[in-house]
């Protein structure tokens, strides 16, 4: 799952060229969808099929890889799914988000590889903080692939991975978007 | 070797500052002093008590199916291993300590080895634990290196129940079947319910919660109480029924030896619940369990438990999206004590040996969208254990006792046909009291699982 800049399918697509700003312009709008608590347009940005996951990671030896289970995940989500989720932080008894978290979404090092019938592969490194009441914050880090296609309104993503560094999360809850 | 100094019931039951332990769980009420959930000294006498005494889970069979897996765990805030032995390729459990350093032997989650060597100085253990060598032993004497007392530290006593394995550090500790008494009834249920037994899919979920774990299995033993306030939101989205009284059917069950659960009806269904298994799945239930078991299967569709003093279950069927199907799914968890304000979660999906690749579909899905960190359920319960975790520590709420007190005096179902003593009711906190008063038991006298009850 997490490879070498070999390893990642498709062409590199140049830093600087009109693709890459308008898919790296959707990670910011994304991250900020996410940090003012727009979740509804958020959601625009998902194709109808999106597959959104979030494997679960154990510790493993380096011979056995980054160790990323096959089969468990902490998010395995579709459109109905996230849509549900949204749903549920507008009704006013989500208190996981009640009051909510202010969190930040920090996206880098992104890189673009084009892929075929006009898809195209974001790879890019993800830290995202999140505040809350008066707690201490919790902070995640990863890596984010997302796999974004071209449709009659615009790119769309189509699936989401997010590749976790922690194994155990120290985190009560994820009651927030990737 | 004796691990465990016993209590002595007489004084082992008053505090530093003279608090008799006796006087924080009035079962006869239900009032539950605040103290109990986060005090260090009560903390402290909990793992020498329970957690260094009791049977604990470790993990499932499945988890090292291969000769030569291992997995690492926790036992009472010990790191072990768990290690299917590549000769006998029986399972064994062992402290994860170099006996020569106390280094840490196996150093990932999960691996398969032929055997296991200590990156110190290279002492190497076979994987029935045997120090198999020593680093440069033609330098020692002979009675400086007796490899047959050098293996690893064993857990004291280590069984399995339909493939779920538990270990105890105690040696005086009753064989694991006795343990879990009335209980095993309802084990055969859940995980003895399929004549080809029952994986885990994937690793466990794990992530730390600042609560005390008391607060945790406060909540699993069957309260479905909370259900209409705390998941609120799943009412809103109509994913759950409007009326408050929809939770309140059904059945709750004292084991006797504090372990507890509940069984809930779902609406009116002609052809019985089954916990809303696939048919093929209620086939393999009918063909494998007694009648008592089939009839209890048949009335229910919802159930969650405790195992005493940390292994907790959820026999679910929800739905996990809006104006979705509902699909059943086998959650088992354990609350591991890190503090006594923090509380370490591991949480496995289950699934029948045979399941369909829709029925692992829907069920996967299901518990990954409604339980676990992210589950659209459960976000909402971790609220509140690591609020009550936080309000519970002061001084002043101390002075106030917590209330347990619905439906106490409710009579038990002399009718059930199941083991225990059954409430009929699904709104009750006689499970959770019940539970408190086998806490105190275990904290307070030499031999907690006597069947003689000392007052």
């Amino acid at each position: 799952m997490i490879t070498a800049v070999e390893g990642l399918p498709g062409t590199p697509v140049q830093i600087g060229s009109e693709i890459y700003s308008e898919l790296l312009t959707m990670q910011y709008q994304d991250a900020r969808y996410l940090d003012t608590g727009d979740f509804s347009t958020w959601l625009n940005q998902f194709h109808e099929d999106i597959r959104y996951s979030m494997p679960c990671r154990i510790t493993r030896l380096p011979k056995d890889g980054p160790g990323f289970d096959p089969e468990m995940e902490f998010f395995s989500e579709n459109h109905i799914s996230l849509s549900t989720r949204v749903k549920r932080l507008e009704t006013d008894m989500a208190w996981s988000e009640q009051p909510g978290s202010r969190t930040r979404h920090f996206v880098s090092n992104t890189l673009v590889r084009a892929l075929e019938d006009d898809r195209y592969l974001v790879v890019s490194s993800l830290m995202v903080t999140r505040m809350r009441d008066d707690l201490p914050y919790d902070m995640f880090t990863g890596e984010r692939r997302d796999q974004v296609v071209r449709t009659s309104e615009g790119f769309k993503i189509i699936e989401r991975v997010v590749l976790l560094d922690q194994t155990v999360l120290r985190s009560y809850n994820l009651s927030i978007f990737f | 070797m004796a691990i465990i100094e016993r209590p002595q019931s007489s004084e082992g039951s008053l505090l530093r500052d003279g608090t008799d332990l006796h006087d924080l769980v009035d079962a006869d009420f239900g009032r539950i002093s605040r103290r109990i959930y986060g005090d260090p000294e009560i903390f402290e006498l909990e793992m020498e008590r329970i957690f260094r005494r009791a049977w604990l889970f470790i993990g499932h069979e499945s988890e090292v199916p291969e000769p030569g897996d291992y997995v690492t765990r926790d036992l009472a805030g010990e790191p072990i291993i768990m290690v299917r032995d590549d000769d006998t390729e029986e399972i064994g459990a062992f402290l994860n300590s170099c006996r020569h350093r106390g280094m840490r032997v196996c150093r990932a989650d999960k691996d398969n080895v032929a055997f296991m060597r200590c990156a110190y100085h290279g002492w190497t253990y076979a994987t029935n634990g045997d120090l198999r060598a020593a680093f440069a032993e033609e330098l020692y004497d002979e009675e400086h290196l007796k490899k047959e007392e050098l293996g690893l530290i064993p857990v004291t006593k280590v069984a399995s129940y339909h493939g779920m394995v538990f270990g105890t550090w105690d040696e005086n500790a009753p064989d694991l079947e006795d343990y879990l008494g009335d209980m095993k009834f309802y084990l055969d249920l859940l995980v003895g319910r399929s004549p080809t037994g029952f994986r885990v899919v994937g690793a466990p979920q794990v992530w730390e919660v600042n609560t005390n774990w008391k607060f945790a299995t406060d909540n699993f033993t069957g309260d479905n109480a909370h259900l209409p306030t705390t998941h609120g939101s799943m009412v809103e989205l109509q994913m759950l029924p409007p009326d408050p009284m929809a939770f309140s059917y059904g059945t709750m069950i004292d084991t006797t030896k504090g372990h507890v659960l509940h069984m809930v009806p779902g609406p009116p269904n002609p052809d019985g619940y089954y916990f809303g298994l696939p048919p093929e799945q209620v086939d393999g239930l009918k063909a494998t369990l007694s009648q008592a078991h089939q009839d209890i299967a048949r009335d229910h569709f919802i159930s969650v438990g405790t195992v005493f003093p940390n292994l907790s279950y959820l026999q679910v069927m929800v739905s996990s999206v809006m104006g979705g199907p509902p699909a059943p799914f086998l959650n088992w968890r354990m609350w591991v004590p890190t503090g006594p304000h923090s509380t370490k979660i591991y949480s496995w999906f289950f699934i029948e040996n045979n399941a369909s690749a829709e029925y692992l579909k829907d069920s996967y899905e299901c518990y990954v969208r409604t339980f676990g960190p992210s589950g659209i359920y459960e976000q909402d319960d971790m609220e509140n254990w690591e609020e009550c975790t936080r309000v519970n520590v002061g001084k002043i709420a101390q002075q106030y006792d917590l209330h347990h007190g619905m439906n106490m005096h409710l009579e038990p179902n002399p009718d059930w046909k199941g083991p225990g003593i059954a409430y009929p009711t699904s709104y009750g906190e006689m499970t959770q009291v019940a539970y408190y008063a086998n806490w105190l038991r275990w904290m307070t006298e030499d031999d907690p699982t006597s069947d003689k009850v000392q007052k």
